[in-house]
Order: structure tokens, then C-alpha cells, then sequence
């Protein structure tokens, strides 16, 4: 075939290609992004960081609008789990790194960007390298230490960063160091440490494979961080226009849950600039380069690592063959008798109530673990405190009496998801006297429901 | 009656593991209260709440971003009590998600 004769001219005479006034014909007759904002897009290099929930969104529209290159940072590969939420994934790339998996929709979603692939996790030794070639870091991560690793970088290297997370049906959107100015001028915008100088402790973290994610509700935040990058990158990133004179920094909020007058609802929070004693933004800041590279800062142990729960002696443990076995005869008694009362054990399922409807033992009896833990005092400090609670402040729960109506007698066994929450909750029945001394005998099953599954019965719902 | 005299109150939000933590997206509480004591009386109400979800929350009332830092905002080395919460505020807790 000969040559287009018209290519040449073209690309003389118009500052975009044919194939792009077409493409990008919808946002380019907007006065918000026009020919100026295209070629700002065009000349733009952003990088993902997590390929996930947010990700994904993110760099669905991010390529679809004509971003230049787009970097996609991920250590992880496609689960079958992940497809409710993570769009750019399919059945067809479960097993894929999420990276390849990712690329290859992108690619066919707008081949004219530049793609590429960082298959690895984020760490201190690799950060400052990955980052330096883009213009603009979207942290579609998923953990505290990385969200505090990937924003001390930012303000390291004077990148902004549009930060957001998601988990069951609420979100948090941010952005951050923006203008990206540098660390000590008062003037640039706030980080990640400047809205949660603290992290959340290690027990009070919840991942979405623990807590649950809607995917509609993740994707609505990954396409808000879409959103404020176009228009990041339209106005131009490297503005140093103070930001005073700018929209204060927000931490946005969203619900899935209604409210009084939407059945979703957006909070805007207004935040301050940097904070004067910032660990990295402020002019006492303490995190340096220098300090990243050589591994002094450990974010890990910063955020506080969670040790896998050993709060029992081994004779207050039965493995899952050891139960099925203790239980098989009775089990089947109880079962054609309908006699509950009679049996010599009692299953406490503390797996919350939505999990125990998803599939449990015949005859368990479902305590949730939440429903455990929970003290309140009755202080009379609460003006809309509708407990009740006995006069000496100290109420006995619900679960303690439901357990203590069961025949003295009879074992009490402790099953969880994975075996941890089953341990702590046996701590806990024995705190409420339960075990009767040491009469009654309750124990915990190891591995919980993911070993049953594994050694006794695996078709046990796996969720 | 208190029906009749009600206690002055301001309501209170929590967040993501706050409204985990107590079970509630939000409640009541009696006005006025100083900034200073607000952690203080939650953790009486919520024992364990300081450590696990207060200590790394954002705090803000009537929407403004307060920092429980800052010797102004809490009086705290200073004279004056600092910052009350008036009958009729809202004060929202909310911790940082972190998952994605």
C-alpha cells in the first residue's frame, strides 16, 4: 500500500492527529479541557500505584482520555475474588499479575498510550527511582504503611499526589502535597502525615478481604482520583500558585449508606496547610531522601504489625479433625432428635452474623465476635443512651447468659473464618467465668472454617 | 422532668472503625465539653477506644478540621480551658481507611 500522502501534512499543520480530534472529540469541546488541556494530557505521565479496585477505574479513564504514559505498579496477581471490583480484570486473566492483566484491556481500550508495567509491590529501597519519571502518583493501594511510604516520596520528589481508599460501603479522597512545593515552604500543599500524623492501629485495620468492599462504591472513589488528575493535570501540575488562593485542601468523604436527603451522601471536610510539625512537609521534617534509601525508616513497624494470635495453651485448642470427630456421633443424634439441650457441646460460631448465614454447622449457635468485644459503660454519660443496664454499672451481656443457660456440663467449642477472632473470644468466655474453674472445657478449633474446609469438608463456602 | 428540661446536647459522628468500634454512626452527648476532655470521656463510655481508633483520627467540629495538638485548641500549657463544644455542635471522628 503507498504511502498516506496526507500523514505528513497533517501532523505539520495540526497540533493533534487526525485519529485524536476523533478520539478525544467528546472533551475537547469543552472549555475545561479544549486543545491545551489535550496536549497537557498528551504530554503527561502518570503513575498507579495498586491495580485493584481503584486502580483499575483510575486507569480506564485515565487512558481513555489520552493520558501520555501511564505507569501501573502492582505485585499481585488476578484472583477471582477481585472481579466484582476491579474492572479492567476478567475471568479469562484470573492467575495474570494484575499489571499484564491490566495492560492488556488498557491496551485495547487506547493503544496511542504508553504503557508501563512495574510488576512489584512499592518498598523504601525503590520508590524515589519509580517515581522520579511522572508527573502525577495516584495511591490506589491498600495498606497504611504503603499509603505513608507513597506520600513521603511525593513530597520528597515535589509530586502531587491524589490519594483515595474504600472499604464496605464508605471512602476517603485527598489530594495532597499540591502545589507540589518543597518540604519547609509553608505554601505547598498538606501530605498524607499532615491529615493522619498517627496510623490507625494494626486492630483496628481492616482489609476488603476482611471487612468487604462494594465494588460500585470503590469505583466510584477510583473515578473521582480520574477525575481530579485530568483536572490536576489540565491546569498544570507544576503551578506554584499558593494555596491560599486555591480551593482549601478537602478530605472528601463518601457514603454509600442514605442520608436525610440522598441515598448516598458526600462530606467535605476543609483542612488547613501543612502541618508546622509535619515529619516530612514541614521545615522540622525528620524524613529525608537519605533516610528513605538507607532503610532507616521502617513503615512496617511504624503502622505496627499485627502477630498472628497465640493467646492459647494447646490443651485449650482441638484441630478441626479432632472436633469432627468429637462431634460426629452426637451431631447426628441431635440432628434426628431435634433435642438441642441434650447434646454434650455447644458450637459458638463467632463469625459475624452475615458470614454465619452464608453457610454454618447444623446446630451452632452464632455469636459474633463484634458482639464479644463490645463494653459500653453506662456512665449516665449519654443523653441518647437507650441501654439498659443494672445498677451497679456493670451489665452482664446477652451471650453470657444465652451460654450460661447450656447445660454446665457440655464443652463449649470456638469456631471463626480463620482462627484467630475463636481464640480471643475463648479468652473471653473464661473472663466471664464460663469455664466454670476449669470444669467446663472450652476450646478453640484451629484454622477455623478455612482448615475444615480443607481437611474435613471442602464444600464449606469459600467467600 | 428531663423530658421536660432536656440536657443540652452536641452530636457526635464516627467514622469507618469509630462506628465500628461503638456500634453506633452516631450519638448524643452532653454540651458543653471542653476539646481537652472529649478523648478522656469517649474512652470512659468506649473503654480501649483511645488506643485503638481515637489516637489516629482526624477530628473536626461543625465541619472545620480541629488539630488536638495545637496549645490553642486544647488550652493545654496555657490559661485558658481551649476550645468548648458547644450545645448544638457537630463533631465528626473519622479515622483514616487505608484499604483500596
Amino acid at each position: 500500500m503507498a504511502e498516506d500522502p496526507t500523514n505528513i501534512d497533517t501532523e505539520q499543520k495540526w497540533p493533534l492527529d487526525p485519529e485524536e480530534y476523533k478520539r478525544y472529540g467528546r472533551q475537547l469541546i469543552m472549555p475545561e479541557i479544549g486543545l491545551q488541556g489535550q496536549l497537557n494530557l498528551k504530554s503527561s505521565s502518570v503513575l498507579i500505584v495498586g491495580v485493584g479496585g481503584l486502580g483499575c477505574p483510575a486507569a480506564a479513564y485515565l487512558a481513555g482520555a489520552g493520558v501520555g504514559k501511564i505507569g501501573l505498579v502492582d505485585g499481585d496477581t488476578v484472583e477471582k475474588s477481585n472481579l466484582h471490583r476491579q474492572i479492567l480484570h476478567s475471568t479469562a486473566t484470573v492467575g495474570m499479575s494484575k499489571v499484564e492483566s491490566a495492560i492488556k484491556y488498557l491496551t485495547s481500550l487506547n493503544p496511542t498510550v504508553k504503557y508501563v508495567p512495574h510488576i512489584a509491590h512499592v518498598s523504601t529501597e525503590t520508590t524515589l527511582d519509580l517515581f522520579t519519571p511522572y508527573d502525577l502518583v495516584l495511591d490506589c493501594t491498600d495498606t497504611p504503611a504503603s499509603r505513608y511510604l507513597i506520600s513521603d516520596t511525593c513530597v520528597l520528589l515535589g509530586k502531587p499526589l491524589i490519594s483515595a481508599s474504600a472499604l464496605r460501603i464508605d471512602g476517603q479522597l485527598m489530594i495532597l502535597n499540591y502545589p507540589p512545593l518543597p518540604p519547609g515552604n509553608s505554601k505547598g500543599g498538606p501530605c498524607y502525615r499532615c491529615f493522619f500524623p498517627k496510623p490507625p492501629s494494626p486492630e483496628s485495620v481492616t482489609s476488603c478481604g476482611e471487612g468487604g468492599i462494594l465494588g460500585p462504591v470503590v469505583g466510584v472513589m477510583g473515578v473521582l482520583q480520574a477525575l481530579e488528575a485530568i483536572k490536576l493535570i489540565c491546569a498544570g501540575i507544576n503551578s506554584e500558585e499558593p494555596v491560599e488562593s486555591r480551593d482549601r485542601p478537602i478530605l472528601h468523604i463518601f457514603s454509600g449508606r442514605p442520608g436525610a436527603t440522598s441515598p448516598f451522601q458526600f462530606r467535605a471536610i476543609p483542612f488547613r496547610g501543612r502541618k508546622s510539625n509535619c515529619a516530612v512537609c514541614s521545615s522540622f521534617a525528620t524524613i529525608t531522601k537519605e533516610s528513605l534509601t538507607s532503610g532507616s525508616l521502617d513503615y512496617q513497624k511504624f503502622c505496627g504489625i499485627l502477630n498472628p494470635v497465640t493467646a492459647l495453651r494447646a490443651e485449650e485448642r482441638v484441630s478441626v479433625e479432632d472436633f469432627a470427630e468429637s462431634i460426629s456421633k452426637p451431631m447426628t443424634e441431635v440432628r434426628s432428635a431435634k433435642r438441642t439441650d441434650s447434646r454434650k457441646y455447644t458450637v459458638v460460631d463467632v463469625r459475624e452474623k452475615v458470614q454465619f448465614e452464608l453457610g454454618n454447622l447444623p446446630g451452632s449457635i452464632n455469636i459474633p465476635y463484634s458482639e464479644l468485644c463490645h463494653v459500653t459503660r453506662s456512665d449516665n454519660v449519654s443523653m441518647s443512651a437507650q441501654k439498659e443496664s443494672s445498677k451497679d454499672g456493670q451489665p452482664t451481656p446477652a451471650w453470657v447468659t444465652t451460654l450460661s443457660k447450656t447445660s454446665p456440663d457440655a464443652s463449649i467449642y470456638v469456631i471463626c473464618r480463620l482462627g484467630n477472632d475463636s481464640q480471643l473470644a475463648v479468652q473471653k468466655m473464661k473472663e466471664y467465668g464460663l469455664g466454670k474453674g476449669s470444669e467446663r472445657f472450652i476450646a478453640d478449633i484451629k484454622g477455623g472454617f478455612s482448615s475444615w474446609r480443607e481437611m474435613v469438608d471442602p464444600t464449606f463456602p469459600d467467600y | 422532668m428531663s423530658t421536660l428540661n432536656p440536657t443540652p446536647t452536641f452530636k457526635i459522628l464516627y467514622f469507618a472503625s469509630c462506628a465500628t468500634f461503638t456500634r453506633l454512626p452516631f450519638e448524643s452527648l452532653p454540651a458543653p465539653l471542653s476539646l481537652r476532655d472529649l478523648f478522656p470521656t469517649l474512652e470512659k463510655r468506649y473503654p480501649g477506644m483511645t488506643k485503638r481508633v481515637l489516637e489516629s483520627c482526624a477530628v473536626t467540629v461543625n465541619l472545620e478540621y480541629v488539630d488536638l495538638e495545637d496549645e490553642e485548641v486544647t488550652g493545654k500549657g496555657t490559661d485558658g480551658e481551649g476550645m468548648v463544644i458547644k450545645e448544638g455542635d457537630e463533631v465528626a471522628l473519622i479515622p483514616p481507611v487505608s484499604s483500596g
